[in-house]
């Protein structure tokens, strides 16, 4: 049975020359270190140098990999694959534009409106947009063009993942 | 999508402005097969091991809060009890433990790492014995490092020897860390019926029938009840009460669900649990003590404060046991002093004594939670204070914890400021009789007929 640790005692005991390392050993870096020091190789059973395994973790992990893709979720009541749809909402003081400035943003992006909403109340507006944007697009990267639009006195602008208003709103 | 305005504008409320957060995704990781003769190679396969599996623990959260646009406050490590990794290897002194996992927390870039703990509700290993005498410089040695120990349980009893010497190394730690107001101390906690899956600090800690690895989640929100009952208004009934605490509990609970779901996935390890409880910060809104004003007290401590809280964490624990098919933990609502500006204030009005705190644990979900007492209190007060806060945990089933600081230097009305989320306390009066002889009696309190269950 593979050893689970390589520890710098075990170097020590070692001595010279090399330790094979199983694929799935953790070197302890205390241990890489005495190791470089010292002049031991370790080398994996192909006599490369060693590298640090993906982490193990433990026999409930695989079963979970499996059966978490497939816990019931609320359900989606549109055809879409929602997987790709965001929440955009802004809010603020209105004035000409507001809305160009977004849907010009989310067209550089790629993104296509599905629904749109705004409401005016004395002067301020909320705006509420479903987006689908393209597989394999760049979440981080839509959320940060959006909120940087609008300022301080001006609008604020929000992005969130649709699924957080399916697992908030629905069953 | 058919989401309406509302709803949408609902949810970007609660994260926007009722401070509604993930508070934090723990990664529970055993450390059984760190166990070694020789402490120094322990030492080393629990640093390497720690670090091996968290390493991407804070850019999984990140990723998380980046993707999905949820606010993801920490991210925590808890580990196996030490006590038992630590008996193979004989020593009487554990405070390597304590820099190994502080080193390993540091390197992963998590702030607090739970496990520095022990079980000892029916008596001590030799083990136990050398983690609990190392508790007070663990602490004072390392930043991240807390520390818990199970002193009773409901179907043991409690221990009552090592309840009197906890209560002294509580007083030592406060020593030890007398610069920083007896900081130390609110790493500290001791248990009846510990929570082996509890992703909180001070007392996560990942227990002996946990997995591998596991992802638990905290999930928080006081402020989304306190808006919510804010906008229901004074007129409604006690069952509109409950009803809206419970709608919302369902919703915060959801947020952990996916977040929980989704971490999980991420790191590739099993989901745990959510711990739905309403942990309140220092920060405006965030609190309970305004949840429990909005109910009906003129102020947390008054005449119908155990009521409320008892309505308040009943209906987080029935919206949050409809929302998630893994709600554990310690799942209710945690009322920490300091750490809650409108307990604070009600401390500092006179409205909320010692006593009342340890009626209201009878009903909410954790126990004396950031208390600070003076830094004169002899160990057999603290005894008893300990013994009376288990006790009532031992004959409930419940858990109940002690979290106490006896801040040195200072006396009863004093004011002590810990900073960031530990926040800010006024000490509190004991009150001038003690429990000596209870204190020197020792032995075991036996396990209650509650116990008696088979």
């Amino acid at each position: 049975m593979a050893k689970k640790f390589i520890t710098t005692e075990d170097v020590r005991r070692a001595g010279a020359g090399q330790i094979v390392v199983d694929a799935e050993t953790i070197v302890t870096p205390q241990a890489l270190e005495f190791a470089a020091q010292s002049g031991v190789r370790l080398v994996d059973a192909r006599g490369a140098g060693w590298s640090e395994p993906a982490p193990d973790r433990g026999p409930d992990a695989q079963r979970a990999m499996r059966s978490l893709p497939h816990l019931p979720e609320p359900a989606s009541d549109s055809d879409i694959d929602s997987t790709q749809m965001v929440v955009v909402t802004a809010v603020g003081r209105n004035r000409a534009g507001v809305l160009a400035e977004i849907t010009s943003a989310l067209s550089g992006l790629n993104g296509s409106v599905h629904d749109i909403s705004q409401k005016m109340v004395q002067g301020y507006f909320h705006l509420v947009l479903t987006v689908e944007v393209p597989p394999g697009s760049s979440f981080a990267q839509l959320k940060q063009v959006l909120e940087c639009l609008g300022g301080q006195d001006d609008y604020v602008c929000r992005v969130m993942h649709e699924r957080v208003f399916r697992f908030m709103h629905r069953l | 999508m058919g989401f309406t305005d509302q709803e949408i504008l609902e949810t970007i409320r609660m994260f926007e402005l009722e401070t509604l957060d993930i508070r934090t995704t723990t990664l529970g990781i055993s450390l059984f097969d760190c166990a070694d003769s020789d402490i120094e190679s322990a030492c080393e396969k629990i640093y390497a091991k720690i670090v091996h599996h968290a390493r991407n623990l804070v850019a999984v959260g990140n990723s998380i809060s980046t993707d999905y646009g949820i606010k993801i406050v920490n991210k925590r490590i808890a580990t196996t009890p030490i006590a038992w990794v630590a008996a193979a290897c004989g020593e009487r002194d554990l405070v390597p433990f304590a820099r190994a996992m502080d080193a390993a927390a540091k390197v992963c870039g998590v702030d607090f790492i739970g496990g520095y703990s022990a079980y000892v509700y029916k008596g001590l290993t030799n083990a136990d014995r050398a983690l609990l005498e190392s508790i007070p410089r663990a602490l004072a040695e390392t930043k991240s490092v807390c520390a818990s120990v199970a002193l009773g349980s409901t179907r043991a009893g409690l221990n009552l020897d090592a309840i009197a010497r906890f209560s002294e190394l509580i007083l030592e730690t406060a020593a030890l860390t007398a610069d920083q107001g007896g900081l130390g101390c609110a790493k500290l906690v001791c248990f009846c019926n510990a929570v082996e899956d509890n992703p909180f600090v001070a007392g996560a800690h990942s227990g002996v029938g946990e997995p591998e690895t596991v992802i638990n989640v905290g999930v928080s929100g006081p402020g989304v009840v306190r808006s919510a009952l804010a906008r229901l208004g004074p007129q409604a009934d006690m069952l509109s009460v409950a009803e809206t605490v419970k709608r919302t509990a369902f919703k915060i609970t959801r947020m952990g669900e996916l977040v929980g779901r989704e971490a999980a996935r991420r790191m590739g390890t099993t989901f745990g649990i959510v711990d739905v409880s309403l942990a309140p910060t220092p920060a405006i809104g965030d609190s309970v003590s305004d949840i429990l004003e909005l109910i009906g007290v003129d102020r947390t401590g008054a005449p119908g404060t155990t009521a409320a809280l008892a309505m308040l964490t009943d209906a987080v624990k029935k919206g949050g046991a409809m929302a998630s098919s893994s709600v554990g933990g310690l799942s209710g609502a945690f009322i920490p002093v300091s750490e809650d500006a409108g307990m604070i204030e009600a401390v500092r009005v006179g409205a909320l004594s010692l006593a009342k705190l340890e009626a209201m644990t009878s009903v909410c979900s954790v126990g004396l939670d950031m208390v600070a007492v003076p830094g004169d209190t002899p160990a057999s007060t603290l005894t008893g204070i300990i013994a009376d806060e288990l006790a009532i945990g031992m004959v409930n089933s419940k858990t109940t914890a002690v979290r106490i600081i006896p801040v040195p230097g200072k006396g009863p009305g004093e004011m002590v400021e810990w900073g960031g989320l530990l926040g800010t306390a006024i000490v509190q009066d004991p009150g001038r009789f003690g429990c000596r002889v209870l204190h020197e009696r020792g032995g075991r309190i036996p396990a209650p007929l509650q116990s008696y269950k088979n």
